[in-house]
This record gives C-alpha cells, sequence and structure tokens, in this order.
C-alpha cells in the first residue's frame, strides 16, 4: 500500500500547489500595490510567519507553533499547515475572526488580522512545503486496514460515508470545500474529530462533520487518522 | 422442477420504495412477510461511493442503475396501426432496478398534487361543461380525495424529511410557501434547501411579473434530520449528482437510508434478491390468488405461496405483472373495455433556455436534485382554462439540479449541431445560461394504452410489454400555453436570448424527457374503469393489492413521488386495520 500511496500522493501534491496558484498570485498584487514592491519580491514578503503587527508584544510568531515551514506539532495537536488550501486556511481565519470556531489562542491572532492579512497569510502557508511528520502513534495492520476502509469506503453500520467523498482521492482536500487530511499529523485529527463529536466545533458546511463525528468511536477515529497521517509526502 | 416453498403471510414484488413501506409495516404489525427483488442487493457504502458514483459516462449515458433492456425490455409505437419494436436503449424515461428501486436515483423532488387533482372529472365539468374536453379523453376521478389522504401525504414527508416552505398550513397563507397549494396540516420537516443563483434569478424576475415564487420541496435535506423509524440522515452537500445517481452522503431519502435498515432487522421479513417473478397465481376460480412463482439468479423455479400478493414494482412492471398473470380483464381500445394498461399517460415536459451575457455567472454546477424555485401560476387548475380548450398545466422553474460535463451543455437555437462552432458555443454560453423546466400534467386518452407485445419475449420466455402513446391535443395546447408564460419569465430576467421548446408530438422514445410513468392500474370506485378500488385492492382479485404510480388515472402537473407514498400509507393503513383483520373486499363492486 504504501509505494503506490506515495506515488498517487506525490502527483496529487503537485496539482494541489497548482490549484492554489490562483490564490498566490492574488496575494502576491495585493501586497505589491500597498507595499510599492517589485512583484517578484511581493511574494516572499507578502506576509511573514510572525504575529501581526498590533498584537500583543509578547506574542509569539506563528512558527512557534505550527513550524517555520508549517509543519505543525503533533504532539500538542497543532495542525499542519503546509500546503494546505489557501480558501480553507482563509475560511478558518474568518471563523476564528468572527468566533464561529472557537480557539482561544487562534481567535486572538486572526482578529488582530485585516482580511486582506489573513488572506496572505492563508496564501503563504498554501505555497509552502515541508517534512512529512513522523508517524507518532503507529498502527498495526488490522487498524490500517479499517483505517483505509473508512477513508475509502466509508461504513454502512455506521452510516458514515468515505471520508474522500469530501476531502478528494486519497485524502488530499479540495480546495476550499474540504481540507487534505493525507499526511496531516493523526493527533490533530483526532482532536478535530472530537471537537466535531462534541459540538465544541461547529464550523461545517451542514453539520456535515458533526454528523460523521457522531458515527464514529475512538477506535475508528484512531484507525482513520492514524491511517492518514501515514499518506503524506515530503514534496508537501 | 419448481420448487414449492412453505407458505408465508404476505410476498411483495419488488422492493423499491412501496415495498420497503408495506414490507416494514406488516412485518412489525407480526406478518411473515417475503420480498422478491428482481435485481442486486446494494447500499450507501459501498455501492454508492465517490468518486465511483460520479461517473457521468456509466450512470447517465450507459444507465447503470437501470432495469437490463438486454433481458427485459420494452416495446414501444405511436399508434396501434404500427408495430412496435423493443426499446434497446432507455432515454425517454429510465425504470430503475434493484434494492431501494427507482427511487434510487431520483432527484428528491416532493411536491403533493392538489385537491381538484383526485376528482378532475368532476370538477373540470362543474368548472368548464359537460362538452369541454375532447370526447377522447378519458379523464376520471381518484376514488380518494385530498382531505383523506393528507394525513398520509403528512406521514410521508416526515418519514423522508422533506425541505420546504409550506404554503397553506390548515388554510392559512404561509409567506414564502406556495399559496396555491392544498392545506397541510403542518410546516415541512427540515426547512427549504439553500436557493441557487438561478432560482434567485428566477424568484425576482417571476415575482415581478405578479407571479408567486417557492422553494421546491426537497428530500436532499438541508440539513441533518431523524425520521420517525429512527434513521439518521445528512444534509445535502449539492454535489449535482442526484438524477440517475445514488447519493454517497446518506442526504437523499431513498430506501436505504430512510427504512430498509428498519425492515431489514425486523425476523418477519425476509429478502430475496435476483428474483425474477414470472406471475402471480391464482386457483381455479381466478378470483384467488395462491401466492407467486418466480425464477432464481441461477435459473431455479420457485413457487412461493401466500396468502396476500403485494406488486409493488414499477408503475410499467406493475401493469405487465397483472397481465402475465391473469388479474382483471386486458384494456381493448378498439372496443373500450377492459381496464388493465388503460389510462396510460405520462408527462407533458416543455422547456425554457435563457442565455445571458458573460457578466452573469450561473455555476450550474452548485446544484442539488430539488434546490430550484419555482411558480404554480400555471399549473394544475390554478389558472382559468375558460377559452383555451385544455385542461391541466405545468410548474414552470429554474429546478436545473447538474452541470455535468457530458450531458449539460445548453446552446442557443441555430448553433450548429456538432464541431467546432457547437463546441465553441457550448464554452461560451455554459456558465451564463439559465434553464426552465415546465413539467406538465398528462391526461388519459383512448389511443393510449399498455399490452403485451405478440411477438417479443424477455429472458425468461414472457411477453414484454408494449407501450402504445402518443400525446393527446390537449396536453399539446396546454405545452405551448405554458412555454409562452415561461418565455415571458426568462425575458423579465435580463436574458439576451429566450429560447422557448414547447412539447411537440410526436412522442420520441430517443428522448429524455422524464420517468413519470402513470396508469394501467388506476384505481377509481368503478370496476368498468379501474383496476383497483380506491384501497388499490383487486376488484377482481382481492388478496393482490397492487401499489404504485400505475394507479394513477391521469398524471397531473407534479412529480408522481410523493402522492404514491401518501397512497401507501392509505393503503397499508387498509390493509393493516380492514383487510388482514377480516380478509375479503374492502369495497363491493
Amino acid at each position: 500500500m504504501t509505494p503506490r500511496s506515495h506515488r498517487r500522493t506525490g502527483l496529487l501534491g503537485g496539482s494541489l500547489l497548482i490549484a492554489v496558484m490562483p490564490y498566490v498570485s492574488t496575494a502576491s498584487a495585493a501586497s505589491a500595490q500597498t507595499q510599492g514592491q517589485g512583484q517578484g519580491q511581493a511574494q516572499a514578503q507578502a506576509a511573514t510567519t510572525t504575529a501581526p503587527a498590533g498584537s500583543a508584544a509578547a506574542a509569539p510568531p506563528c512558527e512557534a507553533c505550527h513550524g517555520a515551514h508549517g509543519e505543525g506539532m503533533a504532539a500538542a495537536h497543532v495542525p499542519r499547515l503546509a500546503g494546505q488550501s489557501a480558501g480553507y486556511l482563509l475560511k478558518q481565519l474568518n471563523d476564528y475572526a468572527q468566533g464561529t470556531r472557537d480557539n482561544p489562542i487562534m481567535r486572538n491572532f486572526a482578529k488582530a488580522l485585516s482580511e486582506k492579512q489573513r488572506a496572505e497569510f492563508a496564501a503563504r502557508y498554501a505555497a509552502m512545503s515541508a517534512p512529512f511528520n513522523a508517524q507518532t502513534t503507529p498502527l498495526n495492520e488490522v487498524q490500517l486496514a479499517r483505517g483505509h476502509q473508512l477513508a475509502f469506503q466509508g461504513s454502512e453500520a455506521r452510516r458514515v460515508q468515505a471520508c474522500d467523498s469530501c476531502h478528494g482521492p486519497d485524502g488530499v482536500g479540495v480546495d476550499f470545500a474540504a481540507p487534505y487530511l493525507a499526511g496531516q499529523s493523526a493527533e490533530y485529527l483526532a482532536s478535530a474529530i472530537k471537537a466535531f463529536q462534541q459540538g465544541t466545533r461547529k464550523n461545517d458546511a451542514g453539520e456535515l462533520m458533526r454528523s460523521v463525528a457522531q458515527g464514529l468511536d475512538d477506535a475508528d477515529i484512531a484507525a482513520v487518522t492514524g491511517y492518514y497521517a501515514t499518506q503524506g509526502t515530503a514534496t508537501r | 422442477m419448481v420448487q414449492r416453498l412453505k407458505e408465508v403471510d404476505v410476498v411483495v414484488i419488488g422492493v423499491g420504495m412501496v415495498g420497503s413501506m408495506v414490507a416494514k409495516e406488516l412485518a412489525a404489525a407480526g406478518y411473515k412477510v417475503v420480498g422478491l427483488e428482481r435485481g442486486q442487493t446494494r447500499f450507501t457504502v459501498p455501492e454508492f461511493q465517490s468518486p465511483a458514483i460520479h461517473d457521468e459516462l456509466r450512470f447517465d449515458v450507459r444507465k447503470a442503475l437501470m432495469q437490463d433492456n438486454t433481458r427485459e425490455a420494452i416495446t414501444f409505437r405511436n399508434q396501434s396501426a404500427q408495430t412496435a419494436l423493443p426499446i434497446r436503449r432507455w432515454e425517454s424515461f429510465l425504470p430503475g432496478t434493484g434494492l431501494g428501486g427507482s427511487m434510487v436515483h431520483w432527484n428528491g423532488q416532493t411536491y403533493r398534487f392538489q385537491a381538484n387533482d383526485f376528482q378532475l372529472a368532476t370538477r373540470t365539468r362543474e368548472r368548464y361543461g359537460k362538452n369541454f374536453l375532447d370526447p377522447d379523453v378519458t379523464i376520471q376521478d381518484w376514488g380518494v380525495t385530498y382531505d383523506e389522504l393528507e394525513p398520509y401525504y403528512d406521514r410521508f414527508e416526515y418519514l423522508l424529511g422533506t425541505s420546504g416552505k409550506a404554503g397553506n398550513i390548515k388554510g392559512r397563507i404561509q409567506a414564502g410557501g406556495d399559496p396555491h397549494e392544498s392545506p397541510r396540516s403542518r410546516e415541512y420537516p427540515t426547512p427549504p434547501q439553500k436557493e441557487h443563483f438561478q432560482g434567485a434569478m428566477f424568484r425576482k424576475a417571476a415575482s415581478s411579473l405578479g407571479y408567486h415564487p417557492f422553494p421546491q420541496p426537497s428530500s436532499n435535506l438541508s440539513r441533518p434530520y431523524t425520521n420517525p423509524e429512527g434513521m439518521k440522515l445528512n444534509a445535502c452537500v449539492f454535489c449535482g449528482f442526484c438524477e440517475r445517481y445514488a447519493c454517497e452522503h446518506y442526504a437523499k431519502s431513498v430506501p436505504q437510508t430512510i427504512i430498509l435498515p428498519v425492515l431489514l432487522a425486523n425476523p418477519n421479513f425476509e429478502l430475496r434478491t435476483g428474483c425474477q417473478v414470472q406471475r402471480i397465481n391464482l386457483d381455479s376460480t381466478k378470483k384467488h390468488a395462491t401466492g407467486v412463482t418466480y425464477i432464481d439468479a441461477v435459473g431455479r423455479e420457485f413457487e412461493q405461496p401466500a396468502s396476500l400478493v403485494v406488486t409493488s414494482s414499477f408503475a410499467l412492471n406493475n401493469v405487465r405483472m397483472l397481465l402475465l398473470s391473469g388479474v382483471g380483464a386486458p384494456y381493448d381500445p378498439a372496443t373500450g373495455q377492459g381496464v388493465v394498461g388503460r389510462n396510460y399517460a405520462y408527462q407533458t415536459m416543455s422547456s425554457v433556455a435563457s442565455f445571458f451575457d458573460e457578466d452573469v455567472i450561473v455555476n450550474p454546477f452548485m446544484a442539488s436534485g430539488a434546490s430550484g424555485t419555482l411558480i404554480n401560476d400555471f399549473a394544475g387548475d390554478n389558472f382559468d382554462h375558460a377559452g383555451l380548450g385544455f385542461i391541466g398545466g405545468a410548474f414552470i422553474g429554474a429546478v436545473n439540479t447538474n452541470g455535468r460535463p457530458i450531458q449539460y451543455h445548453p446552446v442557443p437555437s441555430g448553433t450548429a449541431k456538432w464541431g467546432k462552432g457547437w463546441k465553441n458555443a457550448v464554452v461560451k454560453h455554459y456558465n451564463h445560461s439559465v434553464m426552465f423546466s415546465l413539467h406538465g400534467s398528462s391526461v388519459a386518452q383512448k389511443q393510449n394504452y399498455l399490452d403485451l407485445d405478440p411477438t417479443y419475449r424477455d429472458a425468461w420466455g414472457q411477453p414484454l410489454l408494449r407501450m402504445t402513446f402518443d400525446f393527446p391535443q390537449n396536453d399539446l395546447k396546454m405545452a405551448a400555453h405554458v412555454t409562452s408564460k415561461a418565455v415571458e419569465i426568462g425575458k423579465a430576467m435580463g436574458a439576451k436570448q429566450v429560447d422557448g421548446s414547447p412539447r411537440k408530438g410526436p412522442y420520441t422514445i430517443t428522448q429524455y424527457q422524464t420517468t413519470h410513468n402513470t396508469g394501467g392500474t388506476v384505481m377509481g370506485d368503478n370496476p368498468k374503469t379501474s383496476v383497483v378500488n380506491r384501497y388499490l385492492q383487486s376488484w377482481d382479485v382481492p388478496n393482490v393489492f397492487v401499489i404504485g404510480a400505475s394507479n394513477y388515472p391521469q398524471n397531473a402537473s407534479w412529480n408522481p413521488t410523493c402522492t404514491l407514498g401518501a397512497l401507501t400509507y392509505w393503503a397499508i393503513d387498509a390493509l393493516k386495520n380492514k383487510y388482514l383483520k377480516n380478509p375479503g373486499h374492502l369495497v363491493s363492486a
């Protein structure tokens, strides 16, 4: 399973980067206009990964948690952002700012950003690539098979559709509509599913993720999140 | 060698929507029920999952979910002077097969008929006089009224979780709903679907002309819903793959999502798939059914004795089953005698396409099976027909369900039919066009009917069903009138070109129209003009119940499914509370 998955996600990882290009160029054009810089330089400087001006002086930079390359911090349930869809990232930042997704740390950061700055951060992370996280809690073969089944096929007994139905073939994500799951850390994915399950996260369209999460038990959550965590590549 | 099986209380022929509902209720009441399904078992997982289910070539063009017409076709002709030929490729209508039946591939459009529709003959005579209609038109009353069916409509909508906005609750007109609808007892179970951009454009234009737009009632749900059977459904994600496809999200109300799991968990029920029922068996009096004979997937023949037989197949197959079994007298168009196959009707579909400049961006792919906006101002008898020379009407709506790449490519009239000119036009207009559907009623008339084909047979050696049908003049006049009204709405939207396409004859089976085939086992209060009584019980063989859109004496201006659901619960009530307690004729002839 592994070599084949790597080949496929590698190919699709490439198309994901192409998919976010419009966002990158939009952000570049916007910053070139405001900062009076050449277009070529604009993208690199469009957004830094440090906390925005205007927030508390002691605020840590984004990279303190999300990593220098957007690789995230699995042990602390901090998601990997590198190569994530800009549309999805922007929606999350807007939701944090508006309180429709609740997280005390992210709320403050997001609120301090203008909408344009949020778009720039989203584009910045969408364009990043980062090393693939090491699997922190490896699964056995039975768990991996179950994880693959839920990801690819779903479960009639649990009335849960395949994750890939929305999150794209092999969980590579669908720009704007759904984040990638492949290569995301199992710890973050599990915490996100739990938040949907418990209703502490409610910014899903049509309550779709809440419905799905309610159909999954702890063993299935461990299997499917662990499975996706094995599906990343170093290229994204 | 026919193997005779142990007798059961009830055998159900066809485990689709009707079969699932009947079997579930009767098994729950303690009866031993066997469900015979000719197709295969299938569920949301794994059979309906994407990306496989979003294969437009397989499901849309090649119609993978439909009745296998290499084994079981239907023959067709426009008039009885012609020789009918088998339909080798489904186009005009798409009968489904397999567990869950045709409902698996529906759009979820869940309309009620109006009170007037159930007493069409009487009301037409009262309002327009005795000689208003062409003498060949054979419309008749249903033998059941809207008020009698209302509680069953309600129960069915709550089974499905239908998303909509009431227009009339107990006689009080509700803002935002359809003011023409007959009174309902309460609001829809879930709020309406999100309106797509085409619907919003239509709403504005129709309102400006003084019409009454409202959201299409949808059984692709607007929000999660748990039905009275305890089945939980999800909200629709607007993927644009409803009709001709199955839903991967548990968001479309189909037997698999609303009732089958409850039925299959009941030990009183046994599902047998791959079973082709050959006939309902009658005793020597021909007035009593003894069960059915079927052939299984590996060719073994079985006799399944039963005290009660319910035919719950697709409308056309219900008719064929009665003809193959000798239940009821076949209709003879020459004499007008006989009833089985009589009053076959359809739906009179017209369309209007509006083309805009490129700054009007429609995104047609952001749609669901029933997320449009429509008006009923020209449906049914909601407008005065005096002087028009026809009865009936059509709803007009921006009810486009998809923007799929192979089949959806609106181009203005005058465009080349193929080649570079056509391709350029498809690219130019794909995202800047609005399509209206005009969903029209269909009257029954003497010349249109169903019988057994004298020549062609199915894979089991049984005669195919033969359809003789052309559009009645009444309906073509209706189509022309309503299309002219819809063109005005297209112009009011500001389109730079509006093409109206009123339905014209002759009827062709090579162009998709709709799968709303009705009639042939008509219900009524007179055994000379109906096959079943008002409880859907055969007049001739009282332990046979026939349930399907085949019961409709003629077809109304709306999609037939919701009315069929109501009729099914109505018949179930009669079965449980009347017939099974004291078997015999529920209505004396």
